[in-house]
């Protein structure tokens, strides 16, 4: 490897007219540790990460021999990829515009201030504060079969309990309500942000012609939103193609591997099928696409900020 | 690189503690009540001498467990268990691992008498002629009774039942309401592929090639054998036509779903019997029976786990590691293990201890495991399969059970299920010659 | 469109306000009361229950050392957070500050760095703790994420925004770059440090994939897996598992609500980066 090659040319600060003498050793000292770990604990692995899914390993992965490109044939005809990527896909196209669209009312409810604004925003944004595996908890027992209170709750309205969790038909459509109901706190302070920036002078100049709330919604807050409504979505998109905790809390993949996304795959392969270099290949297409949006997402912007 | 990553790690890794007695590392998968019996086997074992101390450690499932000590051996073996504790179906892997101190070659170095084992855990943890494994808890499955609506719908209690009694046992007990809904369903059954392998063993037919994997290594699958075939057909049947109810994969919906009197025949482990005791109560009273079969009873095979010895310890910690298995023999420790956890001891003269005829006199119900395997024939059938890739070949057998449960012919749901899990099967033996 | 009287349509506003936040918080209400639920209350009907009790969470502490789970994650949260502050200032303030061949190359290697998707480096990442011996230790939790693109970005960012004027006065003065990043950059840039602050924390203190692939002794566990874990072992005691819960909730609901303003900060710069 060469990685210490390639950090020297940062490591040698350029002598400066104005600076005196042992800022090379202050530059080096501030500059070094950051680099080097981010060589190690990012670069090396992604790098890594396409060198191992071109091997195979043995029964214990003590040894590996070279494959070439056979875990991605193998993978491109394997049904059970492509029923992980289809799942994935489904997951995320429910979760962007339900937890978009939640936290969008919440947003609008609470960007401008009004007498008790300070105790809804909290409320709002609380979801923020509950870790991953105590949302997953939480719905568990609110969807469960017999104690849950939504089953409860139908069934008072006359309606039937259903198998949240465990019907390949809603186990999975019930994960991503989950997953946009704990991003909720998350997209509601990055639009009140957004609507935060709309001047309030076009609402006032729009009340004077006469518009009501809900033209003004349209014509104004909406159109002046959706750059910061297509980065959230882009965001949340992205964080729900690689969401894992609620689903291996949940439902382990189940039922009938309904609930096996890609990154669900990944693991299970990896830990469990012991096919680490395998579980790599599909990690790396799912990498590429991620890849994909994250350059999407800084092409539209990036350019506003960087290179300051 | 390498230096960078030495430096690091020196700088920033964990010390080592050094140590006076042998201690040696146990990794077992027993949570809750069970965790509890299993931790305070290690504290007698560690009170009843001074030279040695086991260090006992929950990993999580067996999964979990088993892919630790894999992580470990594929890290030169640093940090891995002196003993540990995998499951039944992980019997293939740790012989074909080479990290495992057969069981059989400590006790002939030690002069310990095989024949005190009991046969059929004794055949399940055999590999290629040769005891690899310390059956730990062994369980099988039964059937569970509500003993009450037995008796209401006058269906008489037996203790053997054919799958077309069972059938017709719980048409009989299950109740509709008036828009045809079920209010009790006559029969539950978790989503497990134990319970087809073992029905498969139970009718005499095995669920991979080679009998079961035991005269040679197994290369295919037959778990589209027409036992498991008619069971299948059987259960999705009676769940399409709301007789059996279809809870899914997790064992407590369908215990919670008898225990509540609300389904009146339920197939389980043996090992979940503490479990649905204390669930019922007192609303009604149970009745345990053997596992059901297709034409004739021929025997179920063990399930549970076993302990195995790992390889490359040095004398004294080796020595230490078979003391304490020594002690997990003792009949004293197996009937403390056995009263309470439902399991049933692998050594012989457990059963006439004072306090263990005690126990079973006061819930009869744990003496239907023992008495199925009294009864069992002993053959490879009742050896149960062994082969690799089983972790993941059972789930595709669930899901092929699944896609049963919502129409698809089971022959067909099976045979195609096969072919995905003889990939698998081939994959594994390819992987051991490598 | 009707437009309703100023009368009616504040009541209606906070009214529309209440229901939205119930419902919001419903899971967590209904979570929070089971806790208190005794095991035959459990599946009665009634969301409140009729005789609250401590049963569940005396169970819980009893059965599983959750302090210790709690302390974990308070080591691995702040050891993280502690890096993460230290390596984007001393990087970002090079990046803004100090000019030195590469500079350019670097900050484009860092916003490069911005892209990569870091649960999908998980498996070689795993394969390299496990080389270095770090797995099953606070280690493997904290090293590899305290270089952390975004931290240093942000703060590349937020102190190249600031004047240049108060550089030039402390050079007079003779400080190095040293003294200048302690004494004038980060007192300056402490809204930024305590936004990243309150991401990253939030960031580790929430990690699941992570610990639950690098760490299986018990004693490490972070409170995440041990929810997990002890929603696997009692699969039909859900006033534990909710005792449980609660529990791991408490510490983030508190930081949450005493520090809000530097979360909501954050998350606003860190999702709003680009």
């Amino acid at each position: 490897m060469s990685v210490e090659r390639r950090e020297t040319p940062w490591i040698r600060a350029k002598p400066q007219t104005r600076f005196r003498g042992g800022e090379g050793l202050e530059a080096t000292l501030l500059v070094v540790p950051g680099v080097a770990l981010m060589l190690l604990f990012i670069v090396w692995p992604t790098l890594n990460a396409f060198w191992l899914s071109f091997h195979r390993e043995n029964l214990l992965g003590t040894s590996r021999e070279w494959v070439g490109l056979a875990n991605y044939a193998e993978m491109f005809r394997d049904p059970a990829f492509w029923r992980s990527v289809g799942a994935t896909f489904v997951f995320a196209a429910i979760v962007a515009p339900v937890q978009l669209v939640l936290g969008l009312v919440a947003a609008l409810m609470v960007a401008r201030p009004f007498p008790g604004v300070n105790l809804f925003r909290t409320l709002f944004f609380l979801t923020t504060a509950v870790p991953t595996a105590v949302a997953a908890v939480a719905w568990g027992w609110f969807l469960h079969p017999v104690g849950g209170t939504l089953n409860r709750a139908l069934e008072a309205i006359g309606l039937s309990r259903q198998p949240w969790l465990t019907s390949p038909e809603l186990a999975l459509p019930a994960l991503a309500v989950v997953t946009a109901w704990a991003g909720v706190g998350f997209t509601a302070i990055l639009l009140t942000a957004g609507l935060q920036q709309i001047p309030e002078e076009l609402y006032e100049a729009a009340r004077i012609d006469g518009a009501g709330s809900w033209t003004q919604f349209w014509r104004i807050t909406l159109p002046l939103l959706s750059p910061t409504l297509f980065l959230v979505a882009l965001l949340i998109l992205l964080s729900s193609l690689t969401a894992f905790g609620q689903i291996h809390l949940l439902t382990r993949g189940g039922p009938m591997e309904s609930t096996t996304v890609w990154i669900y795959r990944v693991y299970q392969d990896a830990f469990f099928n012991f096919r680490f270099y395998y579980a790599s290949a599909q990690a790396v297409a799912l990498f590429l696409v991620l890849l994909l949006l994250a350059a999407l997402q800084f092409r539209f912007f990036g350019r506003r900020v960087h290179y300051g | 690189m390498k230096r960078v990553i030495l430096l690091l790690a020196l700088a920033l890794g964990s010390l080592s503690l050094a140590q006076q007695r042998v201690t040696i590392d146990f990794w077992h998968s027993m949570g809750g009540v069970l965790g509890e019996a299993t931790e305070a086997l290690v504290k007698d074992f560690n009170a009843s001498q001074n030279r040695i101390t086991v260090r006992s450690q929950f990993v999580g499932s067996y999964d979990d467990g088993l892919n630790k000590l894999r992580a470990a051996l594929q890290a030169g073996g640093q940090g891995r268990p002196n003993v540990i504790q995998v499951y039944d179906i992980g019997a293939r892997f740790m012989a074909d691992s080479g990290a495992v101190l057969p069981l059989e070659d400590l006790a002939r170095a030690n002069n310990f008498d095989l024949s005190q084992f009991v046969a059929q855990p004794r055949n399940y943890y055999s590999v290629d002629g040769k005891l690899y494994g310390l059956a730990f808890n062994s369980s099988n499955p039964i059937l569970y009774f509500n003993a009450q609506a037995l008796e209401q719908a006058g269906i008489p209690y037996r203790n053997t039942w054919s799958l077309a009694d069972l059938e017709a046992a719980a048409r009989k007990l299950t109740i509709k309401d008036a828009s045809g809904k079920t209010t009790r369903f006559g029969l539950t059954i978790p989503i497990d592929s134990w319970f087809m392998e073992q029905f498969s063993y139970n009718s005499g037919q095995f669920f991979c090639n080679n009998e079961n994997g035991r005269r040679a290594r197994a290369t295919e699958v037959t778990f589209n054998n027409p036992a498991a075939v008619a069971f299948l057909d059987t259960w999705a049947r009676l769940v399409r036509e709301g007789v059996a109810a279809n809870t899914g994969r997790n064992w407590a919906d369908s215990q919670s779903l008898f225990a509540q009197g609300n389904a009146a025949i339920a197939i389980y482990s043996t090992a979940s019997l503490t479990g649905v005791l204390r669930q019922v109560g007192n609303r009604f009273p149970l009745r345990t029976a053997f596992y059901p079969y297709l034409n004739e009873r021929n025997g179920t095979a063990i399930g549970g786990a076993a302990v195995y010895l790992i390889r490359g310890f040095g004398e004294e910690q080796t020595q230490a590691s078979w003391e304490f298995i020594r002690y997990l023999l003792r009949p004293e420790t197996q009937a403390k293990w056995i009263i309470g956890t439902g399991y049933f001891p692998v050594v012989r003269g457990v059963t006439e201890l004072p306090n263990v005829r005690q126990a079973y006199v006061r819930q009869p119900n744990y003496t239907t495991a023992l008495r199925q395997l009294e009864t069992s024939k002993v053959n490879t059938a009742s050896a149960g399969c062994l082969m690799g890739g089983f972790t993941e070949i059972r789930q595709i057998v669930q899901s092929a059970i699944e896609e049963a449960l919502r129409g698809k012919p089971a022959q067909q749901a099976l045979d195609e299920a096969k072919q995905r899990a003889d990939q698998v099967l081939a994959r594994y033996n390819a992987s051991v010659r490598q | 469109m009707v437009s309703l009287p100023r009368w009616l349509a504040r009541p209606l506003f906070y009214l529309g306000l209440a229901v939205y936040a119930f419902l919001l918080v419903l899971p967590l209400l209904n979570l929070f009361a089971a806790s208190f639920k005794s095991d035959g209350e459990l599946f009665a009907p009634g969301f409140w229950p009729a005789n609250p009790t401590l049963e569940p969470y005396q169970e819980a502490l009893q059965k599983y050392p959750l302090a210790r789970y709690l302390l974990n994650s308070l080591v691995v949260a702040l050891g993280t957070t502690l890096g993460v502050l230290l390596l984007s200032a001393t990087l970002g303030y090079a990046l803004a500050r100090i000019p030195f061949t590469g500079q350019g190359l670097l900050f484009g290697f860092v916003v490069a760095m911005l892209l990569i998707p870091g649960e999908v480096t998980f498996l070689p990442l795993y394969l390299l703790v496990q080389q270095l011996g770090w797995l099953n230790s606070y280690t493997a939790l904290i090293v590899p994420f305290m270089a952390s693109p975004l931290g240093i970005f942000l703060l590349r960012q937020f102190i190249k925004s600031l004047p240049q004027d108060l550089f030039d006065a402390a050079r007079i003065d003779g400080a190095g770059h040293l003294r200048m990043l302690w004494h004038v950059a980060l007192p300056l840039a402490a809204p930024a440090l305590g936004a990243l602050a309150a991401l990253t924390f939030l960031g580790s203190w929430n990690m699941y994939l992570w610990p639950l692939v690098t760490i299986n002794r018990s004693e490490m566990m972070t409170a995440q897996i041990a929810v997990a874990q002890v929603q696997n072992v009692e699969v039909t005691s859900w006033n534990v598992v909710a005792a449980t819960a609660i529990l791991v909730l408490f510490p983030t609901l508190v930081a949450f609500l005493l520090a809000q303003r530097f979360f909501v900060r954050g998350i606003a710069l860190g999702g709003l980066k680009g």
